[in-house]
Formats: structure tokens, C-alpha cells, sequence
């Protein structure tokens, strides 16, 4: 179960169902989170398809499944959502909560509407961490506070969340004293 | 009204309907604001002693500071704005208005804009198509009437936009389809609708049964507040007693009593005049409120809702 976040930016993630009165339903999952789309899929009466971002997995994935690998499917998925009619959903499912959110935006960005985007909860607590003092972004992000690789700042996590970035923001945790070194916590 | 009022001067009056009259205000000093599309103002009229405050869409370009275009449709059953802006206001008046507010913006996000006008519903989008046009958007009007009382400026928009207008006249020719017009919408294309309830509600059952989605569907849904059963409002906390006549609404007969709140469309959609309810049960009229909220009688926005009884009690 999710608790209610304090931090107003930090996506919740609502169970998804199935709106037969849909034309087109995509289904989206990264590498190894198909199985948390599988019943909705299965649930799905209408025109549907599935598309996977990475390679063949252990899952059991549904037949004439498409494959796309994580250079390509900015492009791709650009120009699919384009010429999706307007009766649409997509559900997305991700291990990164980051690759929940790339694809949240390129939606937007092709005109859908916020509640056609449908988002599983991902499976992991890695974060993508973006460095208010230096821009870094950081994929794979389980602990705080965390070094910042561009800048070798000492960042406390945040659970204020950007959607611009798909990242949770950091901020020097020691300005004052960085000799000060706070012991590291795991990430929710 | 407030300090902010703006007076006008009515320098132009055309009938642009049967039943449709234009008004063209040009300001008493100066220049009016430019307004954002889709904007509207509120007109304060003096009926005697009555005083009656409708909103009104601008249609007139919005970067255009000389003057503001209103139309108004006589609405003979309604509680006497309409019939005071065709029969008492003349060329030369003086009036009272207040500042642009927008309560129907466009969304600029939008791919495509679908407008659809219902009679005199086409002000709004007046307003829009100037804009829409210098942005170069990709838009459509459609605009339903009955040309024996509206179908204001249906000539002039055809030779403004072509092949960008759709007109349909239920006096010459069959209903439209609302469900094929907004069938063949592309990705990413917005709905805008201003008109009678019916077309509204007609739009938003096909939506749904279609599974369009939701937030891509915008309608003005206020007009000006219906007429209802008479009844008493007592204020708790100032232990006033107004009585509210079936012609006034609830959100007037305060203000005839020098109890001021805060308000802006008048027509229960912006959500500014809520106000707390003590005791009484309400006929909530408004958009504004959610299900949860009317049916836990807490508020009541007094521009358009009304007491189920004879009497209720304000927390104020």
C-alpha cells in the first residue's frame, strides 16, 4: 500500500481499470514489469496492443507483441500517439519510476489528456535524481543522501517530484558543515 | 459594484438576430483592457430601483481597447435583464460595467479546436476566432441556430472562415449529429461548447459513451440565474433577515441589503460568492460544487441556488 505523501509533487498511483468504452488501448511496459499489465490486458475486450522497452524477458508476454529498445522509442512512440484516435488509454508499467513518467510526457506532448495516461505503480524505489546545483541527473537513485556525480555535492533526496525531468530533486544536505555526514537512509 | 467598475457609453446598438440585439460599449476615459478569449463582463443594470448584474461574453476582437461588443438574446420568461438591455437601454446611455474576467479560456495545447455554438452561445467564440486566427490554429466552428430567432453573424463567418464553418439551421434543415461532428476528431483536438443545457448534456453523454476524454471537453455553462419560489434568509452572525423574491436571485437581494460577498461570474460556475450554510436545506443550482459538497448542505453560492423551503440560514 502507498502511504499519503507529505510532498504534494509525489505521484500517487490509483488502481487502473479497463474502460470498455475505449477504441485503443496501448499497453507500455519496460523490460520485466509486463506481469503487473498482464491482467488488464487480458481484461480488455477492445482494440489493443502491446509494446515492450527492451528485450525479450523471462515474462510471458502476449502474442505480436512489439519490441522497441530505450534509444528508439522517443521517436516511435512520438509518432504512435500521434495518430491515435481520440478514444484512447495508455497503461504504462515500469520498474523505474522514471520510465513511468518519459513516457508519461511524451503523451502530453502528442495532445492526450492526463486521465488516457493510466500509470501502474513501478515496481522498484529507484529514482531518477536531478541536482538543483548542477542539473545531473542520476538514474538508479535507492538511498539518501546521495553524492552527486556531476558535482560531488552531498544530496539529501527529496520526495518533491518533477515531471519535467520524470526525477525527484536533491539538495546539498551539508552546506553549512560538509564535513557533517548524515547516515544514509533507504528510499521508499 | 465595485471600485473597479468601468462606465461605458453605448455607442452602437444592431439587431443581429430576430430575437438578438448588439450592443457596442466604448469607454467614458481612455481605453478599455484588452481581454484574453473567451472572457466576460458583467453589466449592471438600474430597472427602478431594481438593480440586476447579467455576465455577458465578449465578442469583440480582444486586442481591440476601443470598444466591447456584447449580444443579448430577449429571453421573455427570464427575470428582466434581457428585456431591459432590449427595451430601456438606448443609444447614448450611460452603464456600469466590470472589468474582463475568463471563466472559457482557450487551451493552447490543443491540436485542434472544435468550437460549437449553440444560438446566441456563439459570442464567445468571437472572441476566439480573431485570436485562433492570428495564431494560425487549427480550428472548426460549428454553429447550431434556428434562423427564425438567432444565427447572429453566421454571413459574416462564413466569408471569415470558409471551409472552417459548419452551420446548421434547425428552420431549414435537420438537427445536427453532435456524435458525428465529434467522431472524426483527431488526437489532441479540445471541444468547446457554449449553448443551451441540452447541447451541453448531448456533448457529454456522447463523450462518454464514446470514451473521449473528459478534460478535453470545455463548455460556458452560465447563464444568467432562473427565477424560483420566494423565501427568507436569516445571517447568523450579523442577525439580518433578507427576503428574496422569486424574481431576485438569493446573491441580489443580499446585496440590495447592503450585505456584500464577493462574487464574479453570477451565473454559479467561478465559485467566488460560496458561502456557508447554517441551517436549511438548499436547491443548489450551481457547477461549482461537488456532489459530496451539495449533498452535505455546508454552501451554498448564492448567485444561482436557492432555499427548499421557505427559509435558510446563512453563516454569515
Amino acid at each position: 500500500m502507498q502511504t499519503v505523501p507529505t510532498i504534494k509533487s509525489r505521484p500517487v498511483y490509483s488502481p487502473v481499470e479497463i474502460d470498455q468504452a475505449v477504441q485503443q488501448h496501448l499497453f507500455i511496459a519496460e523490460e520485466g514489469a509486463f506481469p503487473t499489465l498482464s491482467d488488464l490486458y487480458q481484461d480488455c475486450e477492445g482494440e489493443k496492443s502491446c509494446w515492450i522497452v527492451g528485450q525479450e524477458s523471462a515474462d510471458k508476454l502476449p502474442k505480436g507483441c512489439h519490441f522497441i529498445d530505450a534509444q528508439s522509442f522517443e521517436e516511435a512512440f512520438g509518432e504512435l500517439f500521434a495518430k491515435l484516435p481520440i478514444s484512447s488509454n495508455l497503461y504504462i508499467a515500469g520498474i523505474r519510476e522514471a520510465f513511468v513518467w518519459d513516457i508519461h510526457k511524451l503523451a502530453i506532448q502528442a495532445g492526450l489528456a492526463p486521465e488516457q495516461i493510466k500509470k501502474l505503480q513501478p515496481l522498484s524505489n529507484e529514482r531518477r535524481l536531478f541536482c538543483t546545483h548542477c542539473y545531473t541527473l542520476t538514474e538508479g537513485v535507492t538511498y539518501t543522501p546521495f553524492e552527486c556525480p556531476g558535482c560531488k555535492r552531498l544530496l539529501l533526496v527529496r520526495d518533491h517530484f518533477s515531471r519535467l525531468h520524470s526525477a525527484y530533486v536533491g539538495v546539498q544536505i551539508n552546506a553549512e558543515d560538509p564535513n557533517d555526514i548524515p547516515p544514509k537512509e533507504e528510499l521508499s | 459594484m465595485s471600485d473597479a467598475a468601468i462606465k461605458v457609453k453605448v455607442s452602437d446598438i444592431r439587431e443581429v438576430a430576430p430575437t438578438i440585439r448588439e450592443f457596442t460599449f466604448t469607454p467614458l476615459k481612455g481605453e478599455f483592457f484588452p481581454f484574453s478569449p473567451g472572457s466576460h463582463i458583467v453589466v449592471e443594470m438600474l430597472d427602478g430601483t431594481k438593480k440586476i448584474r447579467n455576465a455577458y461574453s465578449l465578442l469583440s476582437d480582444p486586442r481591440d481597447p476601443s470598444s466591447y461588443r456584447i449580444a443579448v438574446r430577449l429571453q421573455p420568461e427570464s427575470r428582466g435583464g434581457s428585456i431591459f438591455m432590449h427595451q430601456q437601454v438606448k443609444l447614448g446611455d450611460e452603464l456600469s460595467v466590470t472589468p474582463p474576467s475568463n471563466l472559457f479560456s482557450p487551451d493552447w495545447r490543443a491540436k485542434k479546436h472544435l468550437f460549437l455554438a449553440g444560438g446566441v452561445g456563439i459570442t464567445p467564440f468571437m472572441s476566439y476566432i480573431p485570436e485562433m486566427l492570428r495564431r494560425n490554429a487549427d480550428f472548426e466552428l460549428h454553429y447550431l441556430y434556428r434562423s427564425t430567432q438567432t444565427g447572429a453573424y453566421a454571413d459574416e463567418l462564413q466569408s471569415m472562415l470558409g471551409e472552417k464553418l459548419f452551420t446548421y439551421d434547425s428552420a431549414t434543415s435537420p438537427r445536427a449529429d453532435v456524435g458525428t461532428i465529434i467522431s472524426g476528431c483527431p488526437q489532441g483536438t479540445h471541444i468547446y461548447i457554449c449553448g443551451p443545457e441540452s447541447l451541453i448534456e448531448s456533448v457529454l453523454a456522447q463523450a462518454e459513451q464514446t470514451g473521449w476524454p473528459k478534460s478535453h471537453i470545455h463548455y460556458e455553462a452560465f447563464a444568467a440565474p432562473k427565477p424560483g419560489k420566494p423565501f427568507v434568509v436569516e445571517l447568523k452572525k450579523s442577525g439580518k433577515t433578507v427576503y428574496v423574491s422569486g424574481d431576485d436571485s438569493m446573491l441580489e437581494a443580499l446585496e440590495a441589503n447592503d450585505v456584500e460577498i464577493p462574487n464574479m461570474c453570477r451565473g454559479g460556475v467561478c465559485g467566488q460568492c460560496i458561502t456557508p450554510v447554517a441551517e436549511g436545506e438548499i436547491e443548489h443550482r450551481d457547477e461549482f460544487l461537488s456532489k459530496q459538497e451539495k449533498d452535505s448542505n455546508c454552501c451554498v453560492m448564492p448567485c444561482v441556488s436557492r432555499a427548499k423551503s421557505g427559509r435558510i440560514t446563512l453563516d454569515i
